[in-house]
């Protein structure tokens, strides 16, 4: 799905799984990064979407591999402590980035990017609830601009055509 | 209600589901067989071909109903492929063995049924018919189509148990007489029926990526990647075809060489 214009990389600041502060617009400049709103007892599109992407990382040379970065950012809070975060996330990749701040940050974040808010379901009698969270993979290139997002239902071979084509693409002049 | 396993994109749960169709089916088939294998009995056919006629009743209804059919549907290649070895491949000639002689005495020496029959039968025909429904049937946009709706599904569970009644008839069933169909004949005709079934297990091990969106996209059902699982698939049609194929050539081979072909008489003379 092309963006037009393209989305600039935004600049935020979020707590990654190891407890320090990751400042989003600076860790990743001028890398293929993919950006993804979820949460960890998402039973069905946070799972698949960041395997998907993880499957086609892992088929790339290591030289692409060191160009990209996958953050996610939970838009669960309440249960995606730092250590379930990195649990979950070491099942696709130890080197993806799980970050977590408060509800209202992550929601500003979400709406300066143009996302739809996440919305949390009423708990179950069990207590366990669902979130609404947009399905998108926004994927920001070496421009530092996203053109395209990626919904759910990108197939791994969807990705393996279009990750070499955005690793291509070139920085900006002085990045 | 649903009537029939499909894929429906929601997460899994282990509380038991009742598809009604996948119960009728069943019990079709069940009737349908007892039937045939009591006037099978009657006619002198063994205890071991009834019972694996019964056997293969079994099978079919359990590779279809919950928990094995959705599973296929929807979350699993490999349990689809577990579906296609047991409807295509090994329920057909156990169901055919236990009825071959009441099937065989039943086929009017004329009229349109016997020609049908006689058309469909011919090994060329059935080995071609079988081959165009297995390959129809794995063509990934065809799954894709086809999976998510209960028709769709229903009509891939049944082309692959009515391919693999046309596929093994010629084999098991004395009628129609083809003398030029030799036991020889029948082993080479058996592995080159399957040759295609055997490629598409080949892609699916080969593969880079996952190549069924239902499977790929489905919500995760196990630790195993959709790729992994697809890999585990095309094992389970190269292997279990495998075994089944080769082992039932190698039963032939021996009734054969030992003078025996295991075939019944045909009860009737017509001839193509």
């Amino acid at each position: 799905m092309a963006v037009e214009p393209a989305l600039p990389r935004p600049n935020f600041t979020l707590t990654d799984t190891r407890g320090a502060a990751f400042e989003f617009g600076k860790e990743t400049r001028g890398l293929l990064t993919f950006l993804f709103f979820g949460y960890t007892n998402c039973p069905d599109v946070c799972p698949v979407q960041v395997a998907n992407v993880a499957a086609v990382l892992h088929t790339l040379p290591f030289e692409d591999q060191r160009k990209a970065r996958f953050v996610f950012v939970t838009a669960d809070p309440a249960r995606d402590t730092l250590p379930a975060l990195r649990k979950w996330l070491d099942q696709f990749d130890a080197s993806f980035i799980g970050l977590r701040g408060d509800d209202a940050e992550v929601m500003r974040i979400m709406s300066a990017i143009g996302m739809p808010p996440a919305i949390r379901s009423a708990p179950g009698a069990d207590g366990r609830y669902e979130v609404g969270h947009p399905a998108t993979v926004i994927v920001f290139t070496a421009d530092d601009s996203a053109h395209v997002l990626y919904p759910f239902g990108t197939r791994q071979s969807d990705w393996a055509d279009d990750i070499p084509r955005l690793l291509k693409v070139r920085p900006l002049p002085g990045n | 209600m649903q009537w029939w396993c499909s894929a429906s994109g929601k997460p899994w749960t282990w509380e038991p589901q009742f598809y009604p169709g996948v119960w009728l089916l069943a019990a079709i088939l069940a009737v349908t067989f007892h039937r045939l294998s009591q006037r099978g009995r009657a006619m002198g056919e063994s205890r071991l071909a009834f019972w694996g006629g019964w056997t293969a009743v079994g099978l079919v209804w359990q590779v279809l109903d919950w928990p094995l059919g959705p599973l296929a549907a929807g979350y699993l290649a490999s349990a689809h492929a577990v579906q296609f070895v047991v409807l295509a491949l090994l329920a057909p000639p156990l169901l055919l063995l236990a009825a071959r002689r009441p099937l065989a005495a039943g086929l009017p020496a004329r009229g349109a049924a016997r020609g049908v029959v006689q058309f469909v039968t011919q090994p060329l025909i059935a080995g071609v018919l079988f081959n165009l429904v297995a390959i129809a049937t794995h063509v990934p946009v065809v799954v894709d189509t086809l999976m998510p709706t209960q028709v769709g599904a229903f009509v891939i569970d049944v082309a692959w148990l009515v391919g693999g009644l046309i596929l093994w008839w010629p084999i098991v069933v004395p009628e129609p007489v083809r003398p030029w169909f030799s036991v020889p004949v029948r082993m080479l005709y058996l592995f080159l029926s399957t040759l295609v079934h055997t490629g598409i297990a080949m892609v699916m091990l080969v593969r880079d990526f996952p190549m069924y969106g239902i499977y790929e996209l489905a919500p995760p059902w196990s630790a195993w990647s959709p790729l992994e699982d697809q890999h585990l698939a095309g094992g389970v049609m190269e292997l279990a075809g495998a075994v089944v194929i080769f082992g039932i050539i190698t039963v032939m081979f021996f009734r054969w060489s030992g003078g025996s072909s295991g075939e019944v008489p045909p009860s009737a003379p017509p001839r193509d």
